[in-house]
């Protein structure tokens, strides 16, 4: 009886009894029964209404950014679809580049700038909107200049920190000043305030890339140039290369990757330089002629500092294997290293005496065999192999073209040198680079040291035309116009849009340059200050130049003051530094030389 | 201050001359230097590029020569007497500095603060 009385019911859970004292038991078990019942139909009525209410919320967001409520909504019988009203969204489409990559605050606020950028775009087509009242017109005018003021403080943020940096980040500070010139043109037609237009955004990307290109003439150059090589520094009258070569260097600062080093990196270790160095008595008993050191101009530091290490040096070298003097066992020494030249540091950690000691035969040789022809062009043939053997290697590692092209620009055109010395024939002083910044004479003048990290660099490859073309051939100076003003071609077509609200914002230095370039709301008293600090450059030059004319480099003079012009078009924010910086110095060599 | 050999360089530097001191034989110049190309930049503590492989004055001995010129620690050493000190080897560096033959020597170097005096300059004056 008790086995088979209880049947358990497992589906329901309730347990029947078939004993007499069951009836109770039973109807408490369905009255609880119930309740649990009611209670999960509640629970579940609860969930549905959370999730409604949830579905409605996002309806209502889709209907937002869509404009159109979506057929989902939930709409209870009688219940009125709710009044969608749309929100008008921007989506901004960012370089690659502009991504926070590190965790470097230069980057971060180069993405922040990035995105403020097009804010401020956005905010400034808004504006210029038609069909706006007046109250609306106002604020959107006040959301521009408040945008306007945060992106110029996002500026300057950037620009310090790159200063800090040593411009050492994979943006050159062309993303900072370029970009602010070149996004006034592409805000214009492609940065869109979005409505619809999700399409217009890949137009503005691919707008954005080429505009750097445009600005910047070096590549038109560059593409004349790279074929003719060689030839080129036979020919340096139909050469503008020049210019570019100035343009690209300010242009850019640094390329992100290093070359690996030529020499292995040992353990970072501190030497005291108040014990006596055993190893540099050594030197000085090799050193054959220790007072020509003084006056042998440290031709290894110009050309660290003027972009191209290895090319002259090795240029010489190279040289002295085409020749066909007699072949000492110093030149087969030389004729090795050339081989290793593709590294740029090698020649200076293995061969700095060496090439010392070429260098002195290769003057030489220039007088010995003043303006041959063909070793010339000889010369210039192994001079373009072998540049473009660097070439590619920095190519390798430069993100950009004219980074590639500054690379290009200097090394090729100072390989013109060599050749202008040999037909000088002017022995020691053939060397223009060489008596030009290290002359034993000028190291004294602080004048001269001071500037030279300062301007020199950027400056040398257009002294350097003034010298090769002092003494080759009658200058031209229209090809350099005619450059700048390819290079302001860009800016020049401005006007021709409506400006933006404030005008400030949108003339790069180069407009001001342009004679007949008068932005309307350009404010007087910026001009001036523009000039003004011309000015004061082009006065700054006077030492130099003086320094230069007991060289013979002529011309110099007028080339400075041309220098003002096209280096002033040239960057914003390389400007800025210098021009303190070029005051300092000023100031600083006055009283030196008191 | 990052130098990317073969590439411009944009810095603003002071000129400290050093006046070497005899004593004895030696000649002192009453401060360390650190890094080269021969060295490895990222364990270098002053520079703030640590792929920067000049070289740095790692100490300045109190009442040497150096510190009488006003050197500093952390100053990097971009010339001496006229030679680029930004791409050479340690020993190179150590050559130049500790000649014999020379008793004065005149660097140019730059340091951090110099740069944010040029960049404080820079923004007090109207652009």
């Amino acid at each position: 009886m008790e086995g088979n009385g209880e049947i358990s019911d497992t589906d329901s859970g309730i347990i029947l009894h078939s004993g007499s004292d069951s009836p109770t038991t039973v109807t408490k078990d369905v009255t609880t029964h119930t309740r649990a019942m009611k209670l999960k139909h509640q629970d579940l009525k609860d969930k549905l209404e959370i999730c409604l209410l949830e579905l409605k919320k996002l309806c209502i967001r889709e209907a937002e950014l869509t404009g159109r409520l979506s057929e989902d909504y939930p709409l209870l019988p009688g219940e009125k679809p709710p009044q969608i009203r749309r929100r008008i969204g921007t989506a901004f489409k960012l370089d690659e580049q502009s991504i926070p990559q590190g965790e470097s605050e230069l980057s971060l606020v180069d993405a922040e700038l990035a995105l403020q950028m097009k804010i401020f775009e956005a905010a400034r087509k808004l504006c210029r909107e038609d069909h706006l009242n007046k109250a609306v017109r106002k604020s959107r005018l006040l959301q521009c200049k408040r945008e306007e003021k945060k992106l110029k403080r996002l500026q300057e943020i950037a620009f310090q920190l790159r200063l800090e940096h040593g411009r050492s980040s994979p943006l050159p500070a062309f993303n900072v000043a370029q970009d602010l010139g070149t996004s006034d043109d592409s805000s214009l037609s492609d940065s869109v305030v979005q409505d619809e237009e999700l399409t217009s955004q890949s137009s503005q990307l691919s707008s954005g890339i080429p505009c750097p290109g445009e600005t910047d003439p070096s590549l038109i150059d560059g593409s004349y140039i790279s074929p003719p090589l060689p030839l080129q520094p036979l020919h340096p009258t139909p050469c503008p290369s020049p210019s570019p070569s100035l343009n690209s260097t300010l242009s850019l600062t640094s390329s992100p990757a290093n070359d690996p080093p030529p020499i292995q990196n040992s353990p970072w270790t501190e030497s005291s330089l108040d014990q006596p160095y055993q190893k540099s008595k050594k030197s000085h008993s090799s050193k054959i002629i220790p007072s020509t050191n003084h006056m042998l101009p440290p031709l290894e530091a110009c050309l660290a500092q003027s972009g191209l290490p290895v090319q002259l040096s090795h240029l010489k070298l190279s040289r002295c294997q085409s020749t066909s003097t007699p072949s000492t066992p110093e030149m087969r020494m030389h004729r090795q290293l050339s081989l290793r030249l593709s590294n740029p540091e090698s020649p200076f950690e293995r061969g700095r005496g060496h090439t010392r000691s070429s260098r002195r035969r290769l003057t030489d040789y220039a007088v010995s065999l003043p303006g041959t022809p063909p070793p010339a062009v000889n010369y210039g043939t192994h001079a373009g192999s072998e540049d473009s053997n660097s070439e590619h290697s920095f190519a390798s590692h430069n993100s950009s073209p004219c980074q590639e092209l500054l690379c290009d620009f200097p090394k090729q055109y100072r390989s013109a040198f060599p050749h202008s010395s040999t037909a000088g024939s002017h022995g020691h002083q053939a060397f223009p680079h060489a008596g030009f910044y290290h002359n034993s004479r000028h190291q004294s003048s602080p004048s001269f040291h001071k500037a030279y990290y300062n301007e020199e660099m950027v400056y040398a490859p257009d002294l350097d035309l003034a010298w090769s073309s002092y003494t080759q051939h009658p200058p031209c100076p229209s090809s350099r116009y005619e450059y700048w003003y390819k290079d302001v071609a860009v800016p020049h077509h401005r006007p021709q849009r409506p400006l933006p609200p404030d005008p400030r914002l949108s003339p790069s230095p180069a407009q001001w340059d342009l004679p007949h370039y008068r932005p309307s709301g350009v404010p007087q008293q910026v001009v001036n200050e523009q000039l003004k600090s011309w000015h004061r450059r082009s006065q700054l030059k006077a030492p130099r130049s003086h320094s230069l004319d007991r060289q013979g480099a002529v011309r110099l003079k007028n080339m400075s003051a041309q220098e003002g012009t096209c280096y002033q078009s040239q960057r914003y924010a390389e400007q800025v530094t210098l021009s303190p910086a070029a005051r300092l110095v000023s100031d600083s060599s006055a009283l030196a030389s008191r | 201050m990052a130098y990317i050999p073969g590439q411009p360089l944009t810095a603003v530097v002071e000129k400290i001359e050093i006046q070497k001191l005899r004593q004895g034989d030696n000649l002192i110049l009453g401060f360390s230097i650190g890094g080269g190309i021969d060295q490895d930049p990222a364990q270098n503590p002053f520079s703030q590029d640590k792929s920067d492989k000049g070289i740095y004055v790692t100490r300045v001995s109190p009442g040497g020569p150096a510190e009488q010129a006003c050197l500093r620690e952390g100053d990097k050493i971009l010339q001496v007497n006229g030679w680029d000190m930004t791409v050479v080897t340690h020993d190179q560096a150590r050559k130049r500095l500790t000649k014999k033959s020379e008793c004065v020597v005149r660097l140019l170097v730059t340091r951090k603060s110099l740069e944010d005096a040029v960049k404080h300059a820079m923004y007090d004056h109207p652009k």
